[in-house]
Formats: structure tokens, sequence, C-alpha cells
């Protein structure tokens, strides 16, 4: 039993080490020279491959997006599970097919439903 | 596999999707409630032609026994109970009635999976949804009350599942399974004090648990939350999220925790005697029908505990009877406030002065299950105390049947303060109260169950020790 | 297929709960539904009652085994409940069937119209339901259950119109008047059961008869049983409530006063007959009570001018009468003056015959009652006369019944008071001198009420047109009538396993002709005074003044009761005692703890904040304190 825990301990060790070792790599190289120091606004900026926020982030967000973001959840879960299923299919068999026919069927409910109560409109 | 033993629960998830699908395209939708009612005959006798199997599936993870089948039965009555009661209450939303509905099937099946799953993290799953069902159903009226009711019971909630998932995954850390029959064998001997890992995790699940069944202290949720949800959900909660929680307490402690049941037999004979004191106690100081029901529902919480501290057959035939007794009362009380609240608007003890004289029926089955309540004769409430207070006698709980006999005089109090406004006082007007057929039939149905329960608690009673032989093999 | 049996009083009941729960919230708008369903319901079972006589009949000894059903277990204690079905119950369920079935035909004539149709026809069938469990059950516990759903029912029926205040008082009466004897009966019941563990009938009688319950305790036990028969037959001294009882609707006395509430009474005499004629000291109160009574009530019947209270104290009378005739062969019984087994049988075939026969033409005469006062508007015989011409049928029948009441050869009433009166005469010669003065005040009685009401001029107002009754009233006095003629030649006795007697056999005993004699001589006087006016009635009221007014007043027993038991004693005495005791010591108690009570419930009520994080705090205090708990006290 608690060797079960073991596993996880030496799991959760790794997992703060490799965490502590991404933070303090940079400043170490630095220290020792390795790098050097040519800081410039671009190379400072909160994102170095986006645009820059346009006022404070405390604002209110028009609600459509969380909308689209569940209903972009329920496409995601389809996938995730389409891809083991197709490439086990064959040992499947007819279950399978008709298992992930009813998958299939429920998820696409809840896509009608948010269809019908308009949730894909941005008005 | 056998999907055949599930079929109870799949059908009934296939009932609320019909029911949402039928909302999409009707206009009409009077109809959404006579389909969920009517639907409710499938799993209903799926449930009936299961009658007398003993199997498990899912590798063991579902169980169709006695036990689970009599909660099956139990949660669709109690379902179409409410839906019936919610009739009249649905048909003031603007929008939304078909995900009313839907939602309380959804939270019936999770119930009856609840009682039939064998194993925690399935448990954990079938809690969450009734309880995500339900924290959508509480805040279902968008005032601020309701929403206030809805955020607390979610964020409570939460908190108790987080508890509940601490004390599973202590379980699981001391025997390595998430199996029940597994845990009883793992389970290490020697008491509690010797395994503190094991006592926390009890106590964690007796306190995830005990959020689900309103035990002291985990109720301080329940007097907001059922203040502030719709009448029908809130009595709906009262009884059948309740017996649900009782449902699993059963399971998980008797299958898995048998081995031990001397050390939280007694955890739960010290809260019932609190849970009942403290229920008791503050309901006289209610004004408000709905919150002093609440009240009385966390006594009744109390009452109900004695089965479970009485560890025997008969203290859990007994809490069963009890769960069936309470359930047709309080459903049959909380939907004559219904009937009366619709009309006259408001919740107040004060504002139901003179009803006998302008509901005559609706008052008298009012009285009659509030009588219940207190357990006087002839009703199931009388029976279902005699029965529950012998099984503590005869585990040698004699000082806690003394507690629940001197609560039972207190509560009167409150319950004949209802009636004593209703029938000894003068009317504030003469109109009368009307009510809708579907109210009266749900209230009729309930009425007569309390009376057949008290004059022939046989019937019902003969079911309940079937139900609880499989802990007792 | 015995179970069949529980249909019989299941039926009406289950009625009771259509109509109440269904046809009244629902179809309210069509209240003639509840008459059909209450009809079709009794007379359901009424056929599986001529069912249960006719398998009773076939049954060796004449007792059908019943099943029983487990009703209560509690750890070992368990109780079960059945019915019996033997004679006594064959012959019981014919008479309130039957009686109930034309009542309730009677009925939709004399109610229609009135707002309350279906209450009245809901409370009609659970009376008859639960007389009719009454009267199968085999045990005392429900029994007494059923006994006091009878009760709640007649007091319901009575005060049916509860708007009027005579009628709540009467109602009120009813229900506290056969409460007093109820208490002794269910004193009785748990003495019984503490003494012996049971409350199955037939095992109590068994004990009773080898004396495993005998001498004190046993007395104590019969009297016990016997003071609810009393309060609910209305025998002496609880016989009040009974001549008020005429606030009910007319149809609602004559099913009191023929089929349910009065003969329960009896009826429990009888069923535990032998367990009471063991006790020589019970079965002696039963006799003296019951031969008292029959001539007590008579008297006051005399000089009434009420139509139903006439018809009230003739039910008392004859229902002193019943009592008579177990209480006299039970006092064989206990002097062994007969065998056991035949004076077992023999008491209660000589009771329930008179009691069968009774039920029809009591039914019979408060029908003729309702159907004259229909007509007249009043029920105050001075107020009426001549309604023989204007209502033949009314007239007709109500001579039968008349006649049959007063026993005359060969009309029901005689056979059941003959055997009354020779048994009397056997065991209890004081008892059987007062019956056959009963019998001359009976015929008196019932005849000076004939001839008022119907002979003669009509002395009421002129504005009323008499005129006959509709048919759905006259059809059920005409049935009764015929039955009030023939049940007596059925061998109703026989088959309880009492004596047979021969239609002209019966006249060669010379008792029946002084009883034939004494029953003309009443008739003739009667005649004298009320129809041919030889003797004024005025000058016979002076002459025997003081007599009459302690007759009229009732022997101020109505006085007596309110005045100085309930006022003196009870209000001025005990009760202010009490209330003392309450107010300074009880009310004290309680109040204290009470007040305490309320006030915590205040304070934790304070706890109640609506503060979420204090809500989750209690939740992780509540799991700490559990474990302190178990490290401290573990």
């Amino acid at each position: 039993m608690l060797e079960n825990f073991g596993y996880l301990g030496v799991f959760l060790i790794a997992a703060l080490l490799f965490a502590l070792t991404m933070i303090m790599l940079p400043p170490l190289l630095r220290r020792f020279g390795i790098v050097p120091k040519k800081p410039n606004p671009v190379k400072s900026s909160t994102y170095e491959c986006g645009m820059d926020t346009v006022g404070k982030s405390w604002v209110q967000f028009n609600f459509r997006y969380y909308f689209y973001a569940l209903i972009f959840v329920i496409f995601d879960i389809q996938v995730v599970f389409l891809y083991p299923w197709a490439v086990s299919l064959g040992q499947l068999g007819l279950f399978g097919l008709v298992e992930m026919a009813v998958f299939f069927l429920i998820l696409i409910v809840g896509f009608v439903y948010a269809w019908k109560k308009g949730v894909l409109e941005w008005k | 596999m056998n999907l055949y033993l599930l079929a109870p629960e799949i059908s009934l998830c296939g009932l609320a999707i019909v029911v949402i699908l039928l909302d999409l395209v009707l206009k009409r939708k009077g109809i959404l409630a006579v389909v969920s009612v009517a639907g409710l005959i499938v799993p209903g006798a799926f449930t009936l032609a299961l009658w007398g199997r003993e199997e498990t599936t899912f590798a063991g993870m579902l169980a169709i026994d006695q036990f689970s089948l009599f909660f099956n039965l139990f949660f669709l009555v109690m379902a179409a109970l409410v839906i019936l009661s919610s009739v009249d209450y649905v048909s003031k939303f603007r929008a939304f009635q078909g995900e009313y509905y839907a939602l309380v099937l959804l939270s019936a099946a999770g119930m009856m999976l609840m009682a039939s799953t064998r194993e925690l993290i399935s448990i954990y799953v079938a809690l969450e949804l009734v309880a995500i069902s339900l924290y959508a159903l509480t805040g279902f009226l968008k005032d601020p009350k309701s929403s206030e009711a809805g955020m607390k019971y979610l964020l409570l909630g939460a908190v108790a599942s987080a508890v509940l998932l601490y004390g599973m995954a202590m379980v699981f850390g001391l025997t390595g399974t998430t199996h029940l029959e597994e845990i009883a064998q793992a389970i290490p001997g020697g008491g509690l004090l010797a395994n503190p890992a094991l006592l926390l995790g009890i106590v964690l699940l007796v306190a995830g648990f005990g959020f689900k069944i309103a035990t002291v202290p985990f109720q301080m949720w329940v007097p907001d939350v059922y203040e502030g949800a719709p009448t029908p959900i809130t009595a709906y909660l009262s009884v059948a999220s309740k017996a649900a929680g009782f449902a699993v307490i059963l399971r998980v402690f008797y299958e898995a925790l048998g081995a031990v049941s001397l050390d939280w037999g007694i955890i739960f004979a010290i809260l019932a005697a609190i849970t009942m004191t403290l229920g008791n106690v503050v309901a006289i100081a209610q004004t408000n029908i709905k919150r002093m029901l609440a009240y009385s529902t966390i006594a009744q919480a109390g009452y109900l505990m004695m089965g479970l501290a009485a560890v025997s057959a008969l203290g859990s035939s007994a809490l069963l009877f009890f769960l069936g007794a309470y359930a047709l009362t309080n459903l049959g009380a909380f939907i004559a406030i219904i009937a009366i609240s619709n009309k006259i608007d408001s919740d107040l003890i004060g504002d139901y002065s003179g009803m006998a004289r302008r509901a005559p029926l609706l008052a008298l089955a009012l009285a009659f299950c509030l009588i219940s309540l207190i357990g006087i004769p002839p009703t199931a409430g009388f029976m279902a105390k005699i029965y529950i207070f012998n099984a503590a006698v005869q585990y040698d709980l004699t000082w806690l049947v003394i507690i629940a006999v001197v609560n039972t005089a207190i509560s009167a109090y409150y319950y004949l303060r209802v009636v004593k406004v209703m029938y000894l006082e003068a009317p504030p007007s003469e109109e009368a109260v009307p009510s809708s057929a579907s109210l009266r039939a749900a209230l009729s149905f309930c009425c007569l169950g309390v009376l057949l329960l008290g004059v022939y608690p046989w019937a019902l009673l003969r079911i309940t020790q079937a139900a609880v032989d499989i802990f007792f093999p | 297929m015995p179970e069949v049996a529980l249909a019989i009083f299941l039926l009406p009941i289950f009625s009771f709960v259509v109509i109440s729960l269904i046809i009244r919230p629902f179809l309210n708008k069509r209240p003639q539904l509840s008459w059909y369903v209450t009809i079709a319901s009794i007379g359901a079972s009424l056929i599986l009652s001529l069912w249960m006589l006719v398998e009773v009949i076939k049954a060796p000894g004449h007792v059908l085994p019943m099943p029983d059903y487990q009703w209560l277990v509690i750890g070992d204690t368990s109780i079960h409940l059945g019915v019996m079905a033997d004679s006594l119950a064959a012959v019981m369920l014919i008479v309130v069937t039957v009686v109930s079935l034309v009542v309730q035909i009677y009925s939709r004539g004399y109610m229609h119209g009135d707002p309350g149709y279906c209450r009245y026809f809901a409370f009609m069938s659970l009376f008859t339901g639960s007389m009719l469990g009454l009267v199968l059950a085999d045990n005392l516990l429900f029994l007494f259950v059923f006994w006091e759903l009878v009760g709640l029912c007649s007091y319901l029926l009575i005060g049916f119109w509860f708007h009027r205040p005579e009628a709540a008082r009467a109602a009120t009466k009813a229900f506290i008047v056969t409460r007093i004897g109820d208490f002794g009966f269910l004193a009785a019941i748990l003495f019984l059961y503490a003494k012996t563990g049971t409350f199955d009938i037939g095992e109590l009688q068994h004990l009773a008869l080898v004396g495993a319950i005998g001498g004190t305790a046993l007395t104590w036990a019969a009297i016990g049983i016997f003071s609810g028969a009393v309060g609910k037959s209305a025998q002496f001294p609880l016989h009040t409530w009974l001549p008020d009882a005429m606030e009910g609707p007319t149809p609602v006395s004559a099913l009191i006063h023929a089929a349910t509430m009065v003969a329960a009474g009896v009826f429990l005499v009888a069923r535990l007959f032998p367990m009471i004629a063991s006790s020589y000291e019970a079965i002696m109160t039963v006799a003296i009570i019951g031969g008292f009574t029959a001539i007590f009530a008579a008297t006051m019947g005399m000089v009434m001018n009420d139509f139903k209270r006439i018809l009230a104290y003739s039910t008392i009378s004859q229902l002193g009468y019943m009592m008579l005739g177990l209480g006299v062969v039970g006092v064989g019984v206990a002097r062994g003056a007969v065998a056991l087994e035949v004076g077992l049988a023999l008491g209660v075939a000589v009771g329930i015959f008179h009691l069968f026969n009774h039920a029809f033409f009591k039914a019979l005469l408060f029908f003729g009652a309702g159907s004259a006062s229909h007509a007249t508007g009043t029920f105050d015989i001075r107020e009426m006369g001549g309604l023989r011409k204007a209502m033949p049928w009314t007239f007709a029948t109500f001579l039968i019944g008349s006649l049959s009441i007063v026993g005359i050869w060969p009309l029901a009433g005689f056979w059941g008071k003959e055997q009354i009166l020779s048994q009397a005469w056997h065991y209890a010669p004081i008892l059987f001198y007062l019956a056959m003065i009963t019998v001359f005040m009976t015929a008196f009685y019932m005849f000076r009420l004939l001839f008022l009401a119907f002979g003669g001029e009509y002395r009421g107002g002129a504005h009323v047109s008499l005129r006959e009754s509709p048919a759905v009233m006259i059809v059920p006095m005409v049935l009764l009538a015929i039955l009030s003629v023939v049940s007596g030649w059925l061998p109703i006795s026989e088959f309880l396993g009492g004596e047979s007697h021969s239609f002209f056999g019966a006249l060669a005993s010379p008792m029946a002709w002084a009883s034939l004699l004494l029953a003309a001589l009443g008739i003739l006087l009667a005649y004298a005074i009320y129809s041919k006016k030889w003797i004024s009635a005025e000058s016979m009221r002076r002459r025997f003044a003081p007599l009459y007014t302690i007759v009229s007043r009732k022997y101020w027993f109505d006085e007596l009761y309110e005045n100085v038991f309930v006022v003196r004693i009870l209000v001025d005495g005990i009760f202010a005692l009490f209330h003392w005791f309450d107010d300074h010591i009880v009310d004290g108690m309680v109040n204290g703890i009470a007040g305490g009570t309320i006030a915590a419930g205040r304070e934790i009520r304070r706890l109640q904040t609506g503060q979420l994080q204090a809500y989750g705090l209690a939740i992780f205090i509540g799991i700490l304190a559990i474990i302190a708990f178990f490290m401290i006290f573990g």
C-alpha cells in the first residue's frame, strides 16, 4: 500500500525539482556570465509574441465567451475520445461503434440544445 | 457487464434528455410535466422487473439488490410527487421549464446510483450528479434569495465534497482499494484509536455525508437554502437528497466499515442526540414556516440517525421505514404549503391564520402531516418512531431514546402551533384558497400513504427488512 | 377465498376515501356520484355478507377458518390481526349491510339538495365500514379501533348540521357520554393484555373458561367491558345522549338506532359473552342494568311529545331487553342451571335474535318519522294528526312497525321478545315481571304516538299541504315493513345455537298469551285516551301530576349530570383543584422549561448568521470536535 504513495512521492519531488530548476536556471546562467545582458523594450514586455493589454485586466468580459468555451469543450472531449477509439476500433467491433454513436448522440443533444437556445448567435 | 441491470438509471437519463428536447420544440409547456411523470413509469417498470435479483456488474462497482431496488422505487416516487407539486410553480417561469424537470430527473438518477454503487469513486460521481443538479435547481428562481441560496449551497457543497474526497483518499490510502468489499477485508483491526488514519478517514466521511443528511454541525446551510429555494425543491432536498445520503451511508459504513461499527455507531449516536435537540429547539423560535420545517427536517435527521447508531438489522430496517414514512409526511406538508403559498404569497406562520376556513382540505392535510411529524397515531410517523426507538432500546441506547422522547415533546409545541393558528384563529379574509388538480393528487397520495403506513406498517416494513438483509448475510 | 371477508368492511371504507379524496375535491359539481359510490360499495358488502353467511352455514361448527395478518412486530412481540367469521358475525353483517343499504337509498330523497351531500355519504360509508370492521374483528385492539371510529362517525353525523347549536351540543354530548363508558372498556382491554399478553378474543375467552383468569380480576375486566357497552348502547346510567342525538338527519338516527352505533354495545357483550358470563357478578350486572333500563326508558317514552324522542326511548328500552336476554341466560350459566356449551350459545342467540328483528322495525319506524316530518315540517306530534289519510303508505308501514315492536304475533318483534321473557322467567323472576310491565308500556307509548300523529284531524298550521313522500323514501319503507313481518320467521335463533320455535306452537305457551294480553291492554288504553278520548289525557296528567313531572323531566338526569356532576363536582371541585395545581405547579414547571427552551432557541438562532465563512468554519470545527472526542474518550 504505502509503496503506492512512494511512487507518488517520487513523482511529486521530481515535479518540484523540475519547476524549481526552470525558475532558477535563467538567473544562474546570467550570474555566471554564460548569457549576456542586453535588454530592449520588446524583450522585456510581458508577452514577447503578442499584444500588450489595453487598460486593466479587471474588466467584465462578454458572457458569450464562456458559452463559446463550453461548446468548444464539447468538441474537444469528442476528439479526445475519438482518437483512441479510432485506433482500436478493430478490436472493439460493433459494440464499440454503437457505444460511440450513443456518446455522439448525447453530445449532439447538448450541441442542439445550445444552438436552439441561441448561444451561437453573437448579438 | 450487464447493461440491463442499469436499465432504470439509463432510461431515467434518457427521459431527462427527451424532456429537454421536447422543451426545444414544444410551444405548450404543460405537456412537459405530463411526459416527465408518465415517463417515470419506464424506470419504475424496469425496477420492478429487476425485483428480487441480486447481481453486481461493472467489475463490482454497481450492485443490484433489494436495497438498491428499494431506493430506486423510493426516488422514483419522490421525483414523481415533486414534479406533480411543481406544475403550478413552474408554469410561472417564462423560460427553462424543461430544464427544471430534466434536472429533477437527472438528480433522481444520481440518487439511484448513489444507492447502488459499491465503489468510492462511483459514489462520488453519483453524489456530484445529484449535487450539481440540485445547486442549479436551488438557484432557479433568480430572485436575490434564491440566488443567494444557490450560491451558498454550491460553495458549501464544494467544501463538503472536498472533505468527502479527503476521507475517501484516507480510506484508499489505508486499504489500497476503492471497492467497498475489498476495503472491508483490508481494514486493519484494533479499533480507531490504534489507526489514526482510519479515524481521520471515517470522521471526514461522516462530515462529507453528514452535509447531505444535514446533521449538526454540518447543517448550517439548511435553513438558508431551504428558505431561498423554490418550495418544491425544498421538499425534494428535504426528503430525497437526505434519503440518498442515508442510503450511501448505510452502504459504505455497513459494507466497508462494518469492522469498526462500534466506533462509528457512537459517533452517530452522539450526533443524533445533538442534531435532534438543536433542530427542535431552534425550530421553536421560527416565524417562517419554510424555515421552521427546515429545522424540523434537521430534527428528523436526528431521529433517523438513531437507526444508524443502533447498528443492527432492526436499526437499519427501522431507518428505511422511517425514511419512507418521513418522506411521505414531509412531502405532504410541503405540498400543502406550496398550495397555500401559491395563493397567499407568504410563508409566515401568522398568515396561515384561519386557513381551516379558507381551505379546509389543505388545512386538514397539513395538520395531518404535522401530526405525523410529531408522531401521534394513527399516522406513519408514530409507527416509524416506535420502530426506531425500539431498535435503539434493543441496542442499549436507552439514553438516546430518552433524549428523543423529550425532543418529541418539544417538537409537538411548534408543530401544533401551526395547527392552532390554522384552526383557532380568525382568517384575515374569507377568500377561498384554490389548488390545482396535480397538487391535490400528490397531496392525496401522501396523506393516504401516511395513513396506510400508520394503520398497516407491515406493508412497508416487510420490504425494508428484506432490503437490509444484504448487510447481514 | 377467505380474504374476501376483508373486502366486506374495506369496501365502504374505500368508498369513504374515494368520496372524500376524489369526488369532493375534484367532482364537487356532481355530488350524485358520491351516492352511487356509497350504494355500490355497501351493496357489494351486502352480497359478500350473504356469501359469507352461506359459507358459515356450510362450515362445520358454523365457524369459518380465517387467515391472520401480522400487523406489528416490535422486537419479539408480534400482534396479529384477523377476522372472525362465525355465526354471530355473519348475522350481524347481514343486519348492518341490509339496514345501511336501505338507509342510503332513503337518504337520497331525504338529503336531496343539502350542501353537505358528499360529506354526508362519506361519513355514512365510514360509519358502515367501521361497524362492519367492529363486527369482524377477532381481537380487542382491532375491535376497539373500530369501536372508536363508530363513535367518531356518530359524533360527526349527529353534528352533521353543525351550524345549529343544538346539533353541535348533542354531538358533543354523545361523544363525551359514550367516552365515559369507553374509558372503562379501554382500561379493561389494557388490563387483560397486561394479565394475559394477548388481545385475541378467542384466546381470552378460552382463558376465561378454563379459569386462567378469574375471580375479582375477571369481574372487573368484564364490568369494564360492559361499561363500554353501556355507553354505546345507551343503557342506564349513560342513556342521556341518545334522545338528544335526534339532532342529526333522520336517516342517521335510523342507522344509529337500528344497526350501527347502539347495536355495537349489545354485540360487544355477545362477542365476549363467554368471558362476561364466567363472572356471576358481572353478568348479574348486565341483566339488572338491562332489565332496569328497559322499564326506565319506557316510562319516559310514555310522556314525550317529540316523534323521534319517543322512538329514542323505545330504542333504549329495547336495547335493555337485549341486555336482559343476554344477562339472564348468563346468570343461568353462572349459576350452573344450564350446561355451559348450550347456555353460551343460547345467550348470544336470545340477545342477537332480538337485535336482528329490532334493526328492521326500528329503522322502519324512523323512516316513518322522517316521512311524517318531511310532510309536516315538524317532529312535534301535538302539531301532527290526521296523517293517515294524507300519507297512507307511511301510515301502513308505520302501523306494521309499531305492531312489531309491541310484539304482536306473528310479527318479527314477537319472537325475540318471547325468548327473552321466557329466559327471564327461568332465571330471574323479578326482572321478568319488570319486563312484562314494559310490554304494556311499550304498547301504550307506541300507540299513543300512532294515534296522535296519524289519527284524528290535522292540528298543524294550515299552510302545509300534506303529501305522501317520494317513492325513493317509500320503497325502502315498504321493504323494511316486509322484513319487519318476516324477519322473525327466519331460523336465526337456531343458527346462533338457540332454541327453535314453531310458528303456531309459540301460541301454546301461557306466557305468550299473557304478554299479548298486556300489549293489547296498552293499545286499548292508548286508544281510549288518545283516539276516542273516553279518558281525558289532561285529567290523567293532573291526577298523576308529581309522577308526570318526574317522568317528563326525564328523572332530572340531564340536570343531575350537568349541574351536579359537571358544574359542582367537576368544575367547582375537581377541575378547580386541577386548575390550581396546573396553574401553580405544572405551569410553573412547564413555563420554566418551555421558557428556557424558547430562550435557548432564540440564542442558538443567532449562530445562524448567514455568513458563508461561519458555515464553512462550523464544518471544520465539527470534524475537529469529533476527532478530539475520540482522542479524549476513545
